[in-house]
């Protein structure tokens, strides 16, 4: 028979935690992949970021005329959407961890809103970005920029794009009454993707924008 | 045992989390509807604004290392209050951190290695 693992209740109004060791092994085995995943994710992205910060070392000129022709006003924007995302999704996670279903649906859906105004704004920036000749297209002006910073920053906007339908995947779920103050970790594990591309965000800002 | 005492850890970062008081350095506290999550958010939206102020003043020797740093500090926020890695089993931190690790020594490198053709 199974031993009963029993935390205490976080809130006086939330349940207590009652979970099985085997419960609590299962819980600890889908982390530690999710944790496997976001490490791989780290290569990924690092070969990406490194060869744009190699570009941008060797070629600063180039990129001082790109970002003086665009500005930072629209990245920045998105930048708050995105820290504003993070901030819902880890409100939503509170809500289910105090048993409040209807809160997290609330919270989930606007991690949703801001993740789709985030891709929305990306595409217009690509537009602006086209606009001033950052181009793969071969002869455009700035064709060499292009080739360096599009695949960090559209390879990112796809991690976003596919976090919406996780974010619309929990909520569905959520409105089956799938989660509960003792079983959240459906909402757990797409917090830790979520937040691992915020923090990715966070450092493309800084290297490709800022610098 | 061992793993008991985890649970109890476990136990302990989410009553924590729920509560709406910040316990700062110095012995202040402060209380804000969602606690530290808003509390680490708003310290995030400020890093931000520096960051920008930053980078629109013009470049001087420390304008990289300051925007490095502050862009550090933002991502080690999120990953230590958002993702609970403060709180979660330690094997994480290795699982994320050596993969980090490499990265960062791998792009110095390149960084160090001059443009020449072959």
């Amino acid at each position: 028979m199974s031993e009963i693992v029993q935390s205490p209740a976080p809130t006086s109004h939330a349940p207590a935690r009652a979970r099985t060791k085997a419960q609590v092994a299962h819980e600890n085995n889908i982390k530690f992949a999710v944790w496997l995943y976001l490490g791989s994710e780290v290569v990924i992205f690092a070969i990406l970021i490194g060869a744009y910060a190699v570009f941008r070392y060797n070629n600063p000129d180039i990129v001082n005329e790109v970002h003086a022709n665009t500005g930072v006003g629209l990245v920045a924007l998105n930048t708050f959407l995105l820290l504003a995302s993070s901030w819902c999704m880890v409100m939503g996670l509170r809500s289910i961890q105090m048993d409040d279903k209807k809160g997290l649906i609330n919270w989930i859906g606007a991690t949703a809103v801001l993740g789709s105004i985030f891709i929305a704004l990306q595409a217009v920036e690509y537009s602006a970005l086209s606009s001033e000749g950052v181009l793969l297209t071969p002869g455009a002006e700035f064709q060499n920029f292009a080739a360096h910073f599009y695949p960090p920053t559209f390879f990112h906007g796809l991690h976003v794009l596919v976090g919406v339908v996780w974010a619309l995947r929990v909520i569905w779920r959520a409105r089956g009454g799938h989660y509960s103050a003792t079983n959240y970790l459906g909402v757990e594990t797409f917090g830790l993707y979520w937040h691992f591309v915020d923090v990715v965000w966070i450092v493309l800002f800084t290297v490709i924008y800022l610098w | 045992m061992a793993e008991e005492k985890s649970q109890d850890v476990v136990a302990d970062e989410e009553v924590h989390a729920l509560n709406d008081s910040v316990h700062l350095p110095g012995g202040y506290t402060i209380t804000l509807p969602g606690g530290i999550y808003t509390f680490v958010f708003l310290v995030l939206g400020g890093l931000t604004i520096f960051e920008i102020i930053i980078a629109e003043l013009p470049e001087g020797l420390f304008t990289l290392p300051i925007l490095l740093a502050a862009s550090a500090l933002k991502a080690l926020l999120v990953v230590i209050f958002y993702m609970h890695l403060n709180t979660d089993n330690p094997f994480y931190r290795w699982v994320l951190g050596v993969p980090v690790g490499v990265a960062l020594l791998s792009i110095l490198y390149l960084l160090a290695v001059p443009p020449v053709a072959y």
